[in-house]
């Protein structure tokens, strides 16, 4: 071999890889105050290449950087339609993520969502008209009424589960709606609170100044509501529903082990609905009104369907779904009722063919692929005599595998050598020189293990009369009687041994 | 409290259970909460629309003004609801049961599905028809009943009996047909059904078609009512889901006692003069928020523990 081209191995050979140096300590960069690490780097040997590689365990920090940042620059060079529809697009996905905080980490099935945005920007936005409070506090306002409306809506989800619970918090929701529509002061504007002071300025307003404000606003909002997501699921709290949700079926035993786990899913309850009342007072000052539309049930159908798009329960499938449904929702308005239909049908697909969403695809994509691969080799290894893969590590003699498999692909070759030709060259000759192919089949016929080895029987008063037999390949145990033709020829019996070795040569 | 009440009372509460138990039975025999009840709804009020608007010419030249043709015309007016009904139960099937049946995450995935539904049907109605009200013919007749004193509408009578007489004509096959015994024995636990033989692939199907005929009778009766539109469905939905969860999911008593209760709760509030009609989901919700919070499984909601 003199030519010098090297071919990569592996399952994706143009992948790049840091390559530590043996000798350098890694560098471990952490959180300043705690012992964390900003990014999960593992050193590992690649065992197809046979190096030391530097690997990011978890690259999502990686894609969320790659895809917020691209937002986040992409955005100002965008017309102001567009702006107003990243600045939605933000606003939405700050509420999905937490409110997949509450679906996916606390487990509760709250429909309420939307009501407890809408009760907070309601208050703040009374405060800041009625009271005549200033705009920054109305961030204070929000997540004070945020957290007393979510401890009365957890109240009763220790109670109720599931369905009921989804019910009841509808039910709250149209009641907030009722009850808004219904206030005196508030009939000539039907529902609505407007002319609410805002962090844009009012000569701003509706200007691409204020559009861009209100998208860094929306922005921040967004990164906000991760940072929750992240500093909830990371702490102790997340960790301990997480070890409680392999066990929610049983409430009992995950307490038994020491987890007070209705505790904790009431306070990620608690914070989310908290941080969701920030972003109700966040949502009335980006529109300075407020309206009942946001206790709707509509509204409330398209978040669910932003979320569902994306994936139940994960932080990224929020804002994926976030960014699709309100593209289509938002981005493509001259298209009519259509693009709701276009909404629901990508819903139905998803949901069809994806278990967990869009950012589920992958993983499920990969369970797949290991379930065919699986499949595939018990395909290979069912028949023939050869080991199967869970019966191999019971065999000591490892020798012996190999001896199977050595045996099955020599069967399976043989078999192929038999035909009519062959048998009829044996019939003619049974003894004497013969082609190719029948002196392998017949080499293989005579090294056959004893048990169960077809012989030839001369019967003892006279001399032509033969028969056939197996021996049982146990000392002293005698041979059995395969049938009871019997053969004047010698070369008849021959060729009748020859038959049933081919037989069962077939058969195996 | 007069007779009058008591029959919109009734009224009300014979459409609401034959939505609630729909999804009631739905949902314990085959683990779906139909969120597109609604759409069979509003499709079957406009099948019933489409085939009477068409069959109307062919009715007056074939029985001219008799009587027969008016119950030409009524029984074209309800078979087409209850076929309408019954397809789109299929639909559902094929869509929403069969390729996820066995899949995880089977019924919040169901109940995506069924919601993706509605929100399509619901707005594909809305493009096709546009958001107009569209009358149905009067299969009962215009007039009333003098009982007691009081008016009863026939289409008030005409509904009552109506509903009553299908859903003991549903119950009775539940009750009798070997059909129905293999629906309740998987109601009543579906493991323990299959492994009796009970095909869940095949039993699913009859009972998504008698959900969606029932959706489409309860169409059909409160046609006679309101007017079809895009939206009609909605209110039945939410209306439907509520009382089937009141009653408790899985009991067919308790969605008819539920149903009762809020039919005569929804009367009494409408004709109490300082509440009115926008109250009417104000209280019902209040109504069964307080009944949750005292019986979290509902009024017959024992089946749930049982299932477990």
């Amino acid at each position: 071999m003199s030519d010098n081209t090297y071919h990569k191995v592996g399952r994706r050979p143009w992948e790049w890889k840091l390559k530590p140096i043996g000798t350098d300590e890694r560098p471990r960069l952490r959180l300043p105050g705690t012992r964390r690490h900003w990014l999960k780097w593992r050193d590992v040997h690649n065992p197809k290449t046979l190096r030391r590689e530097r690997v990011l365990a978890d690259k999502m920090p990686l894609w969320w950087t790659l895809g917020l940042g691209f937002v986040a620059i992409i955005t100002p060079f965008m017309p102001n339609s567009m702006i107003s529809v990243m600045s939605i697009f933000c606003i939405y996905a700050a509420i999905n993520v937490l409110w997949t905080l509450i679906v996916g980490t606390a487990g509760i099935f709250s429909l309420a969502t939307l009501a407890v945005v809408g009760a907070s920007g309601y208050v703040a936005a009374a405060a800041n008209v009625y009271l005549g409070v200033p705009w920054p506090f109305m961030l204070i306002i929000g997540p004070i009424v945020g957290f007393l409306f979510g401890a009365i809506l957890a109240a009763p989800s220790t109670r109720l589960d599931g369905l009921y619970y989804a019910l009841l918090t509808m039910g709250v929701a149209e009641i907030c709606r009722v009850f808004v529509v219904q206030l005196r002061a508030l009939t000539q504007t039907n529902g609505a609170i407007t002319q609410v002071d805002s962090f844009i300025p009012e000569a701003w307003f509706l200007q691409r100044p204020g559009l861009l404000l209100g998208f860094a606003g929306a922005f921040l909002l967004l990164l906000g509501a991760l940072l929750v997501w992240r500093l909830v699921n990371s702490e102790r709290l997340g960790m301990l529903l997480r070890v409680a949700r392999t066990s929610r079926e049983d409430e009992a035993f995950a307490e038994a082990i020491g987890i007070d786990f209705r505790r904790a899913r009431l306070m990620v309850f608690v914070i989310s609905s908290a941080a969701l009342g920030v972003v109700g007072a966040f949502y009335t000052m980006y529109y300075r009104s407020i309206s009942p539309t946001i206790f709707s049930l509509d509204q409330l159908l398209l978040l669910f369907a932003m979320m569902v798009i994306g994936g139940l329960g994960r932080a990224e499938g929020a804002v994926v779904g976030a960014a699709i449904v309100t593209m289509i929702d938002k981005g493509l308005v001259e298209l009519g009722p259509p693009r709701i239909i276009l909404v629901a049908f990508i819903m139905i697909g998803v949901t069809i063919f994806a278990r967990e969403g869009l950012t589920g695809a992958r993983h499920q994509f990969r369970d797949y692929r290991k379930r065919k691969s699986g499949e595939r080799r018990a395909r290979r290894t069912e028949k023939g005599g050869e080991a199967m893969p869970e019966e191999a590590t019971e065999v000591h003699d490892k020798q012996e595998l190999y001896y199977r498999r050595f045996n099955k692909r020599l069967r399976d070759r043989l078999k192929t050598l038999i035909t009519p030709e062959l048998i009829e060259e044996h019939k003619r000759d049974p003894l004497g020189h013969h082609s190719d192919a029948l002196a392998r089949v017949l080499n293989y016929f005579r090294r056959a293990e004893m048990a169960d080895k077809y012989v030839i029987h001369r019967m003892i008063p006279t001399e032509e009369r033969f028969r056939i037999m197996a021996v049982s390949g146990v000392r002293g145990l005698p041979p059995r009687v395969v049938d009871d033709r019997e053969y004047t020829d010698i070369n008849d019996a021959y060729h009748a041994v020859f038959l049933l070795r081919v037989n069962d040569l077939l058969e195996s | 409290m007069d007779l009058g009440l008591i029959v919109y009372a009734l009224n009300l509460a014979s459409i609401y259970a034959l939505m609630a138990i729909g999804i009631s039975i739905l949902w314990s025999s085959v683990g779906i909460i139909n969120m597109a009840h609604g759409a069979t709804f509003a499709i079957s009020g406009y099948a019933a629309w489409l085939v009477t608007g068409a069959l109307k010419p062919v009715i007056a030249a074939a029985f001219g003004k008799t009587a027969l043709a008016s119950m030409v015309m009524a029984g074209a007016l309800v078979g087409s609801a209850i076929v309408a009904g019954a397809l789109c139960g299929v639909i559902i099937y094929l869509l929403a049961f069969l390729p996820i049946h066995d899949k995880p995450n089977y019924p919040v995935r169901a109940l995506i599905i069924t919601l993706g539904l509605n929100i399509a049907t619901v707005q594909g109605l809305l493009w096709t028809f546009g958001p107009r009200n569209q009358g149905l013919p009067k299969i009962f007749g215009f007039g009333r009943w003098e009982v007691f004193g009081t008016r009863i509408r026939y289409d008030q009578a005409g509904t009552i009996i109506g509903a009553i007489i299908v859903l003991g004509l549903t119950l009775a096959w539940l009750r009798y047909s070997r059909r129905g015994l293999e629906i309740r024995a998987m109601m009543q636990n579906a493991e323990g059904a299959a492994y009796s033989g009970i095909s869940r692939q095949i039993t699913a199907l009859p009972v998504l078609m008698l959900t969606g005929a029932l959706a489409g009778m309860a169409a059909a009766l409160l046609s006679q009512t309101i007017f079809v539109s895009p939206t009609s469905g909605v209110i039945p939905l939410v209306k439907g889901l509520t009382i089937a969860l009141l009653g408790g999911l899985g009991s067919v008593a308790g969605a008819v006692i539920g149903a009762i209760l809020v039919g005569f709760l929804e009367a009494i509030v409408g004709a109490i003069p300082f509440l009115g009609q926008r109250y009417v989901l104000f209280a019902t919700f209040l109504f069964i928020i307080a009944v949750l919070i005292v019986r979290p499984r509902g009024i017959g909601g024992l089946l749930d523990d049982t299932r477990e």
